[in-house]
């Protein structure tokens, strides 16, 4: 008895490994972009279009999820609300300075628009990165 | 008189080499868009107004006073901005604005280009924007027309549009500049702000109204152009600047700003008799030169948010000094809000405005409201104001002690839309 309590135990335990591991939120670039990680504070110049430009000259563009998770989990990691960000690219849009991010539906479009896009930036859970060509992984955030 | 050909010809070799320069340079890459973004706002009212005016004239041992009423509709402004990204360094930008029912047909309203630009991006530290633009000065310059970016609908005094010949706005800010270079530097926790810029004189250098208040264009007859252009020298030419500091959240801002230019006192049109008494005309006549100095200030702290602004105006004018009379003009904005709701932000704000000039003006605005989100795009907005306005002539200065005091309320309801 205590033995299955035990097996029973460890397979919940598994099972929870297993799903925190694909709830686990990264960041991504084109792989365009030369190879670097990057911290906080460049994600949040990046996400509230301060930083417009690549190092190598390219321009950035930004890609957002319209809900999800993956999307909180990112917010949460730079600090800011959706409300911060909206008013945030609504004057750099309304000024002129940069473009709003384009907003996904899905986490799967999303990975694959930034595979297509050179300069392209996004977020998403690693399982729907997992596998996929053109983008890699620049950040992990953490939980 | 028509320039020799010398000057001619250094003017397009330049031109040229300012061209080739910048577009020789451009960079077509993969990830260039391409496609010409379109978008923009409109703002539409409703609003009531109730208006009391009080005058007393010792001269002639007069006091008056009446009251008005007015209520109306207006499609108060719409904005339609083209942007267009060419290769990584060049984005060109447009702002074509209408306001007020706009209609040539029954001559309501006005139609403008406010900013048509082209931006050379060097690096986030170093822009170069050529073209019609708003300058940089204090923070809300660059946004006064972007009605759907702020919580109000009547917008502070010197900058509300459809009070602009009332307050002659120029006087307090810089319209438009031409050249500017700018740029954001990443310090710690901290982006400095800098902006450096010049522009044409004021407008009334460039077009003023006649005695019947038809507009003149055509200021220096001996100015072979089309109207529009600046016929000044260059030493009457627009200089300014801002240096401002901002956290990386945008979550407080703070900056500095000034200008140089001139007023223009040879255009007695702007200046209607009851602004100015007989004394103090004898300013006007010459080009007055002026310096604007702001200072803004805005912060963010969750659903709590504060701003406000600073400029005054000072004059280096020696027939005023000579005539022993001071001109200056002050502007003060303050305002608090708050995220009652994630979609609802209500406010109070407070300005005074002072307009020294031979007679003491003082305005002082009271106003609160509130901004709803219906959605991303519609925003419904409501905004109750108190407008006091009392002016004198300076007793120092003047026998009779003129006075006249207005009070006016102002209820404004309507949408700001996302197009």
């Amino acid at each position: 008895m205590k033995q299955r309590l035990r097996i029973c135990a460890l397979a919940a335990f598994l099972a929870f490994c297993a799903t925190s591991g694909q709830a686990q939120t990264v960041v991504i670039v084109n792989s365009s972009i030369p190879s670097s990680t990057f911290n906080v504070k460049e994600l949040l110049d990046l996400y509230t279009l301060n930083k417009t430009h690549w190092d190598d000259g390219s321009r950035v563009t930004v890609f957002d999820l319209k809900a999800g998770k993956a999307k909180q989990a990112f917010y949460d990691y730079i600090g800011m609300t959706e409300e911060d960000l909206q008013r945030i690219w609504l004057r750099k849009q309304f000024t002129g300075r940069a473009r709003p991010p384009h907003a996904m539906s899905s986490e799967d479009e999303l990975v694959a628009q930034v595979g297509k896009t050179i300069g392209g930036i996004g977020y998403a859970s690693e399982k729907a990165v997992r596998g996929k060509k053109n983008v890699r992984i620049i950040a992990k955030l953490k939980e | 008189m028509r320039q020799p050909n010398g000057i001619r010809c250094l003017a397009a070799t330049v031109l040229s080499a300012l061209l080739f320069g910048f577009f020789g340079s451009t960079r077509l890459s993969a990830q260039d868009d391409g496609g010409l973004q379109l978008f923009g706002s409109m703002q539409t009212v409703f609003f009531h107004q109730e208006s009391e005016l009080r005058i007393k004239d010792p001269a002639i041992g007069a006091e008056l006073s009446g009251t008005e009423t007015r209520n109306s509709f207006a499609m108060q402004q719409l904005d339609l901005f083209l942007r267009k990204e060419m290769g990584s360094d060049f984005t060109a930008f447009v702002d074509l604005e209408f306001q007020l029912n706009y209609s040539s047909e029954y001559g309501w309203g006005s139609l403008s280009l406010q900013e048509a630009w082209m931006n050379y991006h060097l690096s986030d530290a170093f822009n170069v924007k050529t073209g019609l633009l708003f300058p940089a000065f204090n923070r809300l310059n660059e946004i006064k027309n972007r009605l759907a970016l702020l919580p109000y609908l009547f917008r502070p005094l010197i900058y509300e549009r459809l009070l602009s010949r009332k307050f002659f706005a120029e006087d307090f800010v810089p319209e438009h500049a031409f050249l500017q270079l700018h740029g954001s530097i990443p310090i710690g926790d901290f982006f400095v702000d800098y902006a450096a810029y010049t522009g044409n004189a004021e407008s009334s250098y460039i077009t003023r109204r006649d005695a019947e208040g038809n507009i003149d264009t055509d200021i220096n007859p001996g100015f072979e152009f089309l109207s529009g252009v600046d016929p000044t020298e260059f030493k009457l030419k627009l200089f300014g600047g801002r240096f401002g500091l901002r956290t990386r959240d945008e979550s407080v801002a703070f900056g500095m700003s000034f200008t140089h230019d001139y007023n223009n006192l040879r255009d007695t049109t702007r200046y209607p008799d009851y602004i100015l008494s007989q004394s103090s005309r004898q300013l006007l006549g010459s080009d007055a030169p002026r310096i604007r100095l702001g200072a803004d200030l805005s912060v963010r702290h969750g659903p709590l948010f504060f701003e406000t602004e600073v400029i005054k105006v000072i004059y280096d004018y020696e027939k005023a000094e000579r005539l022993q009379l001071e001109i200056e003009q002050s502007f003060v904005h303050g305002m608090v809000g708050y995220d009652v709701l994630p979609a609802l932000t209500a406010y109070v704000s407070m300005q005074w405005g002072d307009y020294t000039f031979g007679i003491d003006s003082d305005y002082y605005v009271y106003s609160f409201g509130g901004a709803y989100r219906v959605n991303d795009a519609i925003t419904a907005k409501a905004q109750l104001i108190m407008y006091e306005e009392g002016f004198k002539e300076n007793e120092d200065a003047y026998a009779d002690n003129y006075s006249q005091d207005v009070t006016i309320k102002f209820v404004f309801l309507g949408f700001s839309i996302l197009l």
